[in-house]
């Protein structure tokens, strides 16, 4: 959907580490793949969330220092902008 | 078949493992690869598995990294901390597992402690090693050949306080005996799947504490245009796809341990050794036991232990018999001539098995 927001990881096992993170605070997230043209090194999963959720799911990420990629924001014609949070 | 053979694998799993590993089979494609509905469900498969393994042994779950075997694991934590001709301390009940990698190696090996269920001995021995000069240490958990617990927890505080990279391997205990990533410090805790953790062979797990060179080289659904294997757990050490169906039944395995308590298994199968200690001592065999046993006992048979082996099979009871891949072992406790009977009892231990064990070796006595 547009406005919703993307977390790249490396790999699968980072991502679900992620996800399982954002499940136990109740924000809800689908994991799914990295579009190639935000996998900067080729191959990858991402969390996609609701734009509400992005600043605290970026916050928990961070405290349980979890390694993740970038964040974009899928702009109103699906376009992902990278964002710095 | 009265099984009692569970030191080489365990045979009679759980009903959960098999439906697990059905389910798997059923549902699951290739895990990190995909993102369709069935890749999807096979990296939750693997990914719930490595998480309960993460909270079995104490660690994080991308600490846990799967291989084929408990051999395979041992095999990365070699590669990466013995160098060719380095200088490694190890205990005298080493399987050919430890050793035969260390011997490709060419490394100065120093064996410390020879003295079954000896915890002085073994602990004197093995801090004389590391003083002396060590670059690494691998020791088992528990010999594979008589049972016996190693201290190494003791032995682990030793390497830490010498700066010494140590292995443990832990073909014997895990699912049976605690082991913890973070109690013991380890840079490795290698462990098959198929054993005391109750899942299908060809499922390892290697526990790691710091980052390994990798054994093999190949796809990991990551980082795809990088030519080199990716530097993070546990991608680095996990080319090529995973044995989902197998990682399947291996968490099926773990969750059921979880579930009955390793301490109340420990229980069962302890009495089992006790029982079986005094059945084997009654007809004048000689026993090897002690204190700090696991439920895994040898015996010297009066004839060929081969052919006591044999005479058992004939009788319902399947046992090991000969040098077990631990030839180390037997050059310890004296036995590397005549090899030894080994029974090993597992999650299932029962009175009815230490009965039918008792009758056959009468039998076989006369």
């Amino acid at each position: 959907m547009k406005n919703d927001w993307l977390i790249t990881f490396r790999s699968v096992t980072f991502a679900q580490r992620g996800e399982r993170l954002m499940k136990q605070e109740g924000i809800f997230c689908t994991l799914q793949r990295t579009p190639r043209e935000l996998s900067e090194r080729g191959c990858g999963y991402c969390l996609r969330l609701r734009g509400r959720d992005a600043m605290a799911a970026v916050s928990l990420l961070q405290r349980g220092s979890l390694s993740f990629g970038k964040v974009y924001r899928l702009s109103d014609d699906g376009k992902p902008e990278e964002r710095t949070l | 078949m009265i099984y009692l053979d569970n030191g080489a694998t365990s045979f009679h799993k759980p009903a959960v493992v098999r439906q697990a590993m059905l389910r798997a089979m059923d549902r699951c494609a290739n895990p990190g690869r995909g993102g369709y509905p069935a890749a999807m469900a096979a990296a939750e498969t693997v990914f719930r598995c490595r998480e309960r393994a993460a909270d079995f042994f104490e660690c994080e779950s991308q600490q846990v990294v799967f291989t084929s075997n408990c051999t395979h694991g041992l095999n990365i934590a070699v590669e990466t901390l013995v160098k060719p001709g380095a200088r490694v301390v190890i205990s005298g009940f080493e399987h050919n597992a430890v050793t035969r990698p260390l011997h490709t190696r060419k490394a100065r090996i120093r064996v410390a402690g020879r003295r079954l269920f000896d915890w002085e001995n073994t602990l004197e021995e093995f801090e004389d090693g590391l003083k002396a000069g060590a670059d690494a240490a691998v020791f088992t958990h528990v010999s594979n050949v008589f049972g016996y617990i190693l201290p190494v927890e003791e032995m682990a505080a030793l390497c830490r306080q010498y700066g010494v990279p140590f292995v443990v391997d832990a073909a014997q205990s895990a699912g049976t005996l605690p082991v913890s990533l973070k109690k013991l410090g380890a840079d490795f805790i290698a462990m098959p799947g198929h054993k005391g953790l109750l899942g299908p062979q060809g499922t390892g797990i290697l526990l790691c504490n710091r980052l390994p060179e990798p054994l093999m080289w190949g796809g990991t659904g990551s980082e795809s245009e990088n030519q080199d294997m990716p530097d993070f757990l546990p991608d680095r050490a996990e080319a090529g796809t995973l044995n989902v169906v197998g990682i399947a039944g291996l968490g099926a395995g773990i969750g059921y341990l979880q579930h009955k308590g390793i301490e109340n298994i420990y229980r069962r199968e302890h009495q089992a050794l006790l029982r079986c200690i005094k059945d084997l001592q009654k007809r004048g065999l000689r026993v090897f036991s002690g204190d700090h046993q696991s439920a895994t006992i040898s015996f010297v048979s009066n004839g060929d232990c081969e052919k006591t082996a044999q005479l058992l099979a004939e009788s319902g009871i399947a046992v090991r018999a000969g040098l077990h891949c631990a030839p180390l072992a037997h050059e310890s406790a004296g036995t590397l001539e005549t090899g030894t009977v080994r029974i090993s009892f597992g999650h299932d231990a029962n009175p009815g098995q230490n009965e039918a064990l008792y009758r056959a070796i009468a039998k076989i006595a006369g």
